[in-house]
């Protein structure tokens, strides 16, 4: 058991887009940054010949944005951690994590994730090493082997995975205690309600949860490819077929005009041309069109029908680089596709949509409706009554409104439906997050813990008892 | 781990609970959680009415309650049963919804006796009918 009232542990809920990650007992996270993570693989030839000349190496340092934070700048060869076997060749990488790491554009540098495109797991653990290590390390500037850690993990998370996370926590970072909380648990804590279902529109896919005082019920997890990924991908593909184009931040470089004040000159740059990666390419474009997507994109209050929407008066938005465009029907075309998973066709180039988890692409409703039909009749009255709405991409405006009209037209007569979704954005984005921070600062929760000595004395798979 | 972690109650919760069960002494008692302790807010007389009730729960801050709830059937035939009521408004501070939701199934199973349960976010969810389809 491990034990004391002042614990400060920390809480990381590392996400399909993001990395939450604070302290427990603060009302948000105090790091939050992209979770994928910006890699070169070298050669053991280049890198021999990098280490002679070193010239590329020094102007990276120099053309570094000077704002950066000091903390943030990737670090070099003289730090073992960042550099790293890749696949077990001889070949090296180093890894770049962070936003400021990887806003800066780095020749033949690939934009990576840890999480398994198929399973949705994570799977590169030498990534997770890092993300970890730059969470712990270098922003929340501790050390680690003082303080507990809660990590959030997928309602499907495997226990292979459970006890990989484990291991490498314990190896390598040596924290005293640690803990293995699962989303929906915590989203349903944070609303209060032990007993509800929860559904997630993360990034890559929508997990739909049933949790019944407290615990997740296993078999009630159902999953769908939609998310916010395909709505940001459809997004730019309708921008696009629209004759613009989105420019990425690293592409263009734009300054105040000297003779017009207030007007802005737009130069390309050339020498990124050859070097950028297709993946950090996409990477940087991604960025805007989500933004983009945020900012004009609201659920239609009812099903979405073309015609009737062609009128609706555009809004305009300003992409980085100065061009304005005009956004009209795709503003509720866009969202739509949570509820109506086959507009995704209507855009130019979907088929090109990758789904290699194989994962069917089900609207959110359905989802909703196909998890509590998995559970026991007794429960699914309650579960009506307390459908948590979560998960970034659930923060489009009306999205909860038309999910909730939606259930209630297909859910039996008697049962009173109520979508609960927090007003506060911060509660919203951060829910998780926010649920793992108050359980881990709970004084009766601190009995519940895995100490590194149980680590030591039963391994790994204790956790599978310790949380179930 | 919802089980596990759980606030101490105080002596008086369940002692208050027994009197409501076996000798009627009250029709309702409400909890809340203080200085991170399950202790009793207050209580109601057997005459209290339904509405006395609900105006016991506070509007921005959460509450545990017992109810003695009594009904006709529709052969006239008048029943009761002991109902578990989670108020956890959805205005409530978000440490303090999650302090209640987590220390709930612990705290329910002390209160032995219990036959039915609603978890209520907002006043439409505590309302008479609300209770009486639950109960039938």
């Amino acid at each position: 058991m491990y034990g004391g009232d002042e614990v400060n542990a920390i809480v990381i809920d590392l996400g399909a887009s993001a990395v939450k990650a604070g302290y427990a007992g603060e009302e948000s996270p105090k790091v939050h940054f992209p979770s994928c993570v910006g890699a070169i693989t070298r050669d053991k030839d280049a890198a021999e010949a990098k280490a002679n000349g070193g010239a590329g190496d020094a102007r990276d340092v120099e053309m570094a944005e000077a704002g950066a934070d000091a903390s943030t700048t990737p670090k070099k060869e003289s730090d073992a951690g960042s550099k790293s076997k890749a696949n077990g060749s001889d070949a090296t990488r180093d890894l770049y994590v962070g936003h400021f790491a990887l806003n800066y554009r780095r020749e033949n540098m690939e934009v990576v994730s840890p999480f398994d495109e198929e399973t949705g797991l994570l799977s590169d653990w030498d990534l997770v090493e890092n993300i970890w290590r730059h969470t712990l390390t270098d922003r929340l500037h501790i050390d680690p082997t003082e303080h507990p850690v809660l990590l959030a993990e997928p309602n499907f998370n495997s226990k292979e995975c459970r006890e990989k996370s484990l291991e490498i926590l314990f190896e390598t970072f040596q924290p005293p205690a640690v803990f293995l909380a699962k989303n929906a648990c915590l989203s349903s804590y944070s609303a209060g309600r032990p007993t509800s279902l929860v559904l997630d529109v993360g990034y890559k896919s929508t997990v739909a949860a049933a949790v019944h005082d407290g615990y997740l019920l296993q078999k009630s997890v159902s999953r769908s490819r939609l998310g916010g990924e395909i709505l940001t991908d459809c997004m730019q593909r309708s921008v696009e077929s629209k004759g613009v184009n989105v420019r990425p931040r690293y592409a263009f470089k734009r300054t105040e005009s000297k003779q017009n004040k207030g007007t802005f000159d737009v130069k390309d740059l050339d020498d990124y041309k050859g070097t950028t990666t297709e993946s950090y390419h996409r990477w940087s474009v991604e960025q805007i069109v989500s933004d983009l997507k945020e900012t004009v994109c609201r659920a239609s209050e009812n099903v979405f029908n073309e015609e009737e929407h062609a009128n609706i008066p555009t809004v305009a938005y300003e992409l980085p680089d100065g061009t304005e465009i005009q956004v009209g029907s795709d503003r509720f075309k866009v969202p739509e596709i949570l509820f109506n998973p086959g507009l995704v066709q209507t855009f130019p180039g979907a088929e090109a949509i990758a789904n290699p988890g194989g994962l069917p692409m089900q609207s959110v409703t359905s989802l909703v409706m196909e998890s509590i039909a998995r559970v026991d009749v007794d429960v699914r009255k309650e579960l009506y009554n307390g459908i948590i709405l979560a998960g970034g991409s659930s923060m489009l405006p009306n999205v909860r409104e038309r999910l909730e009209r939606e259930v209630l037209e297909q859910a039996p007569g008697q049962a009173r439906v109520k979508v609960i979704a927090s007003q506060n954005v911060m509660e919203r984005k951060f829910g998780v997050w926010i649920g793992g921070s108050i359980l881990a600062s709970l004084g009766s929760f601190q009995q519940c813990w895995m100490s590194k000595q149980e680590y030591e004395e039963k391994g790994a798979s204790l956790i599978h008892l310790k949380a179930p | 781990m919802a089980s596990a972690a759980g606030t101490p109650v105080d002596d008086a919760c369940v002692l208050k609970f027994k009197e409501l069960k076996s000798k009627r002494k009250f029709k309702y008692v409400t909890y809340k959680i203080e200085d991170s302790t399950i202790v009793v807010g207050n209580e109601g007389a057997p005459t209290a009415s339904f509405d006395d009730f609900v105006e016991a729960l506070p509007e921005n801050d959460p509450r545990y309650a017992v109810y003695d709830f009594e009904w006709e059937t529709k052969d006239g035939c008048k029943k009761s049963k002991i109902v578990f009521v989670t108020w956890v408004p959805d205005t409530a501070k978000i440490r303090q919804k999650m302090l209640y939701a987590s220390s709930k199934d612990k705290f329910k199973r002390e209160l032995d006796g219990i036959q039915i349960e609603i978890q209520a976010t907002d006043f439409s969810e505590v309302e008479e009918q609300v209770f009486r389809d639950k109960c039938n």
